[in-house]
């Protein structure tokens, strides 16, 4: 298990400021968070490229934050890959076991067994010049695990790779981590990357660690206007509390507790939304855009609790999913499928209403 | 003359035109200066060049010397270039400031100041006269001047060659089992090779090829301390011009073999000149 408590440091102005983490043995985490949010150094600082400030960091509850880099048994594959360009793909995998004054029959049979392992025995005497990026990236990898570290840091691993590739590698990734055992810290700004390998993920923002949870978690439940965003939420509104709502659709007093039966009236704009929970004063609501339903606006059909108005004014086919802008109290953003998208006949200035139901509706914080 | 093998417009034709016209008008005009001098000398003081053992003498001195000087500059020249490369201390900019100057002073100036040093300074007279290291009117002194001139050229390519191979190499190799040694050892100078035999190559061609500081600081003593240039001076000075051209002519015979073997030896090391 990997304990960090409190580190903190800091190069010019930036700082990693009290950052706390725990992760278990052989969990794939995943370090999220925009470029220059700190994700780098924090690697860094985790395998003693960096002399942190302060705090501790501890591996199996042994006290590591003073040791080398070389004693403190972690694989560690930067952004770049950094492979040595002066020696061949066999060198460069076997150079920590030459370092560390391997057997040489040792040493080819670790090779060996890697190169299998990640599928590359036939670069083995190629040269670094010439490798492609998925190649540079296996090899790197290959370099990082010969020495079956407990952890393996990797920075940025599949960036500079192809979409296809990218996947592939993800897919690998996870593979092996469940293979081996061992455990990954994968360091990235991709959030499908993420969602390809992470047991648990956290989300890194100006050296502050915004929130530590499952990516289900950082999804439905984000901690912050930040996170909300960082997680693709493009539906933020402004309410201020009226008073309490009714209980929630669905929960009898059996099934729920006196808190999950209550429910809160929030004015946004002009109109009122029933949100769970209890809640006073300001507010801040959000609704992942996947989560706004939209049906058409029928003749005759009343408008019922948390559905409003609206009319699209662009959208977008993202492959996957259609991203429908829509005007109406408030603006808001949803993802449609092609067969939900097709069903509505959408053109500018449609009449639509959109449901946002209560139980999908977020509380964030103050 | 090609840049490479993308398809070209007529403009781009005329850019490496241009480019090709500048490079050819230097090596013309490189190749008939010495085709002067080719012409301008006669068989009898070619003969007197190869036959002199004087001047076979002195030949020795500026090969043996600026070798000595290359390779002591060398030795300086790794650890300081990656101390100013990777070490950060105070003053390190006025450090790096320093370490060119050698390059900016006049050449008379480095002779003239080893001899107010070695002759007007304490310290100077105590490593002459108490430790016995003669270096006025010596031979040691020759490298010792061609070192305090040449060194720079080689400390300078060393510090850019650090800096062109960065931190990431050597951060990993740590993480792989290095020390800083190990990962200097390892990593840092191979990476680095280039440049340094780069900076190697100015050093010599700057010590085989110094005249003023020698004259000033160990003078030119037949037999004893003379070298290539100061011989060149000494003939042209007492009406030999045509055995100074055959000498000068021997100076850029030996310096351009020197140079294509060591580019044949250094690999791509000349294209960081």
């Amino acid at each position: 298990m990997i304990r960090i408590e409190r580190i903190s440091f800091h190069i010019g102005a930036f700082r990693l400021q009290n950052t706390s983490l725990e992760i278990a043995t052989g969990e794939y985490f995943v370090l999220l968070g925009p470029p220059g949010s700190g994700k780098s150094i924090f690697l860094e600082c985790l395998c003693g490229l960096k002399k942190i400030d302060s705090g501790k960091i501890y591996i199996d509850e042994r006290d590591v934050t003073f040791l080398e880099p070389r004693a403190r048994n972690i694989g560690y594959v930067p952004q770049d890959y950094a492979l040595f360009p002066h020696l061949t793909v066999e060198r460069n995998i076997a150079f920590g076991l030459r370092v560390r004054k391997y057997a040489h029959k040792d040493i080819v049979t670790r090779v060996t067994e890697t190169a299998d392992l990640l599928g590359i025995r036939h670069l083995l005497s190629r040269k670094i010049n010439g490798l492609s990026g998925g190649e540079t990236q296996q090899v790197a990898l290959a370099r990082a695990m010969v020495l079956q570290p407990k952890i393996l840091l990797l920075d940025e691993p599949v960036c500079a790779l192809d979409e296809v590739t990218r996947q592939e590698v993800c897919a690998q990734l996870f593979r092996i981590q469940r293979h081996l055992g061992v455990t990954i810290i994968h360091v990235s700004h991709n959030l499908e990357e993420a969602f390809s390998v992470a047991d648990r993920a956290a989300i890194l923002h100006d050296g502050i660690l915004q929130q530590v949870g499952t990516l289900e978690e950082l999804l439905r439940k984000p901690d912050s206007e930040f996170v909300a965003r960082f997680m693709r939420c493009d539906n933020i509104f402004y309410g201020e509390v009226t008073g309490p709502g009714p209980p929630e659709a669905g929960l009898t007093p059996s099934r729920a507790s006196p808190r999950q039966q209550r429910q809160t009236r929030v004015r946004v704009g002009d109109i009122e939304l029933c949100v769970p929970g209890e809640h006073r004063g300001k507010v801040k609501l959000m609704i992942r855009p996947e989560d706004v339903l939209i049906r058409s606006n029928y003749e005759g059909r009343s408008k019922g609790e948390n559905e409003i108005y609206v009319k699209p004014v662009r959208w977008r086919n993202y492959g996957g999913y259609i991203k429908v802008e829509l005007d109406g109290p408030f603006n808001l953003v949803a993802h449609l499928t092609d067969a939900v998208y097709a069903d509505l006949k959408v053109k500018q200035g449609t009449d639509l209403v959109a449901i946002l139901r209560s139980e999908n509706i977020h509380v964030l914080p103050a | 003359m090609a840049m490479n093998s993308s398809v070209k417009s007529w403009r781009d034709r005329i850019f490496e035109a241009v480019l090709f016209f500048f490079a050819c008008i230097f090596v013309i005009f490189v190749l008939i200066l010495i085709a002067a001098d080719v012409f301008y000398i006669d068989k009898k003081a070619v003969i007197t060049v190869l036959t002199s053992r004087f001047i076979a003498h002195a030949l020795w001195m500026s090969i043996w010397t600026s070798f000595a000087t290359t390779f002591i500059s060398l030795f300086f020249a790794v650890p300081t270039g990656f101390a100013l490369s990777r070490l950060r201390f105070p003053g390190r900019i006025l450090a790096d400031t320093i370490v060119d100057l050698p390059i900016v002073f006049p050449p008379l100036v480095v002779g003239l100041t080893l001899l107010v040093f070695f002759s007007q300074t304490a310290i100077g007279r105590w490593i002459q006269e108490d430790l016995g290291l003669e270096f006025v009117f010596q031979p040691k002194g020759i490298v010792l001047c061609q070192f305090v001139a040449a060194a720079s050229f080689a400390i300078r390519s060393a510090k850019t060659a650090f800096d062109d191979v960065g931190w990431r190499y050597e951060n990993v190799a740590l993480t792989l089992g290095c020390t800083r040694w190990g990962s200097f050892w390892r990593v840092s100078l191979p990476l680095a090779r280039n440049g340094i035999i780069a900076g190697g190559i100015l050093t010599w061609a700057r010590a085989f090829g110094l005249f003023g500081p020698l004259m000033i600081f160990v003078g030119s003593f037949r037999g004893r301390t003379e070298v290539l240039s100061t011989t060149i001076f000494l003939e042209q000075s007492v009406g030999n011009l045509e055995v100074a051209l055959a000498i000068a002519l021997l100076l850029i015979f030996v310096a351009l073999v020197a140079l294509t073997f060591i580019r044949l030896v250094g690999g791509s090391a000349l294209v960081k000149l």
